[in-house]
């Protein structure tokens, strides 16, 4: 498969059937609308499971069922959604189960607007669900990435029997770009489902149980002792960001997703000026590249975290500096999109934007 | 290009950024926005545009027009068909579902009008002559109005050569050549745009209008 062109939704969509996917349970919701559709045709076509629930509690229980039975797994969904299915998503981290759940975001609080925002990144990295839990976070900031995400995520979740959350805004699901199905995907070790709950036939007089419940307190904690563990493994081989013109900054932006292309062309016209500064691109949100910080240089004049949202990351950027350099916000909500112009100002009046 | 002249097409084939740079170059009155299936990236969105240039936009004249994906139209869109002097684009949403909303004008079928089907080859439901044939019958069936042109806008966006839109030009050729519609434009991005460019159809001079410098 050549090149084609792609809009975002179109492209998850394609990337899980890529990837693997066995089923989809979701429910409708716009901006990520396409992705449903998608699957609804090609996925029946091929054999495999499509399935709109009644609403979206259902679908993420379809999913957690559907993954107890060793399948791959997955749903899709925006921000009211989300917040819908947190109770299963909790459910299924605690189970250990592996599955793709693809959040696209769009304007909050409530039910907000279809408009693109980020406001969901305390969703996705603090968890709505209750419990000491996590799912590994991805946020890419193109089709491409997007889909290269996409088509390793079901190994990842199988491998470490965690959920995968691909976290995108609304303008990555409905723009287009032109991108390639056929790149080549990190090979990865793929455990036997050995506790899938598929019938006794492969090991007699034993039944595996998919359970999120511990009655007994010491039995309990010692779970979330092994949960714990496992964050652990994944924040030391999981983390993903990218540098970008690191060389001598005098800022740095921290940015993801949509707003690290805006922040792109702004560092551009920014060196048009003679102003040079870097940017950290978390890639993944959950475990939050804090490394990447130490990479900072010394006598940089602060650090600039730049959100589609009211002030969220920028806890995790607090947190990553660790008071090392002054640490600036901008951010616009409610699906406003700021034009790189925006951000060049911000640089220019850093000492404004200084929260510490 | 009829005085009347509704753009179809599969969803994502640049129907609107089509609809923007032919009703810029023939200074027509009306651009009418059907699309009732994208929730973003809608000819509306570029009142601005229109109205710098004395082009009146119909869409829906729902309060938050621009930013809801209500499947609901203004009863203006009838205007351009009760007054025939004046020249109006409509921009259709995307595949036969899109289509649907022509059925609304059946009443006027004695009105001549164009109705193109824009292709880019480059989208995977649009990229070999049998899957064009069959959504021009899917379009037809559903719309009541008979294609009446193709338009060739064979891209990867900004990743466009020359050579992708001649290629695309052989595939719609083959369209053309069985179902006899003629190739009218074809869509050339203005960054590759040339005086010399040989290729079928009247060439459109494309400027990106919804594509923003960062994206």
């Amino acid at each position: 498969m050549a090149k084609v062109l792609m809009k975002g939704n179109e492209a998850i969509a394609l990337a899980a059937i890529k990837g693997g996917v066995d089923a989809f349970y979701g429910y409708p919701i716009t901006p990520q609308n396409e992705v449903p559709e998608y699957l609804s045709k090609h996925l029946l076509a091929n054999g495999k499971v499509f399935l709109q629930a009644e609403s979206e509690v259902s679908a993420i229980n379809m999913v957690y069922g559907a993954a107890g039975a060793g399948k791959r797994v997955m749903t899709s969904s925006s921000s009211p959604g989300i917040a819908l299915k947190q109770e299963g998503i909790s459910y299924i981290t605690a189970a250990e189960l592996p599955c793709l759940i693809v959040s696209v975001m769009r304007g909050g609080p409530g039910l907000g607007s279809i408009q693109p925002s980020q406001g969901d990144y305390y969703q996705a990295t603090r968890g709505g669900g209750n419990g000491d839990y996590h799912l590994i976070v991805f946020a890419p900031e193109s089709i491409q990435e997007t889909i290269d995400t996409i088509k390793e995520s079901f190994d990842i979740a199988d491998y470490y029997r965690n959920p995968v959350m691909v976290l995108v805004d609304g303008l990555i699901g409905q723009m287009m770009e032109s991108v390639d199905f056929d790149r080549p995907k990190k090979e990865r070790f793929v455990p036997e489902k050995d506790w899938a709950t598929n019938g006794t036939k492969n090991h007699p007089g034993r039944r595996n149980i998919a359970n999120s419940l511990y009655l007994d307190p010491a039995e309990l904690e010692q779970h979330n002792i092994k949960l714990h563990q496992k964050y652990e493994v994944i924040k030391k081989n999981e983390t993903k960001f990218e540098l970008i013109d690191f060389d001598n900054p005098e800022y740095v932006i921290v940015a993801y997703g949509t707003m690290a292309r805006i922040c792109r062309s702004a560092i551009e016209m920014l060196k048009n000026e003679g102003i040079e500064v870097g940017m950290i691109r978390p890639i993944t949100l959950f475990p939050y590249p804090e490394k990447a910080f130490e990479q900072i240089p010394e006598n940089v004049k602060g650090i600039l975290t730049c959100e589609l949202s009211m002030g969220q990351m920028l806890d995790d950027v607090l947190i990553a500096n660790n008071g090392k350099h002054k640490v600036g916000f901008f951010g616009r909500a409610g699906g406003m999109l700021p034009d790189p112009e925006e951000i060049v100002g911000a640089i220019k009046n850093f000492n404004e934007r200084v929260v510490k | 290009m009829k005085n009347i002249t509704f753009l179809t097409g599969y969803y994502g084939s640049g129907k609107s950024e089509l609809a923007i740079n032919l009703a810029l170059k023939y200074k027509v009155d009306y651009v009418v926005d059907l699309d009732v299936i994208n929730p973003y990236f809608r000819t509306r969105e570029q009142e601005k545009i229109f109205k710098e240039n004395d082009i009146e936009v119909i869409s829906s004249d729902l309060d938050y027009k621009m930013h809801i994906d209500m499947p609901y139209i203004s009863q203006r869109v009838y205007i351009p068909f009760n007054n025939q002097s004046k020249r109006a684009i409509y921009d259709l949403g995307g595949n036969d579902i899109g289509a649907k909303l022509l059925r609304q004008f059946e009443d006027y079928n004695d009105v001549d009008i164009d109705l193109f089907l824009v292709v880019n080859v480059y989208r995977e439901e649009s990229n070999t002559k049998d899957k064009i044939i069959e959504l021009i019958n899917n379009i037809e069936g559903k719309g009541g109005f008979k294609v009446t042109g193709l338009i060739n806008n064979s891209n990867l966006l900004k990743e466009t050569t020359i050579e992708d839109i001649s290629y695309g030009e052989n595939i719609i050729k083959e369209v053309s050549d069985y179902t006899k519609l003629p190739i009218v434009y074809t869509a050339v991005w203005e960054k590759l745009y040339s005086d010399n460019l040989k290729f079928l159809g009247k060439i459109i001079k494309l400027k990106l209008y919804f594509r923003k410098d960062w994206l």
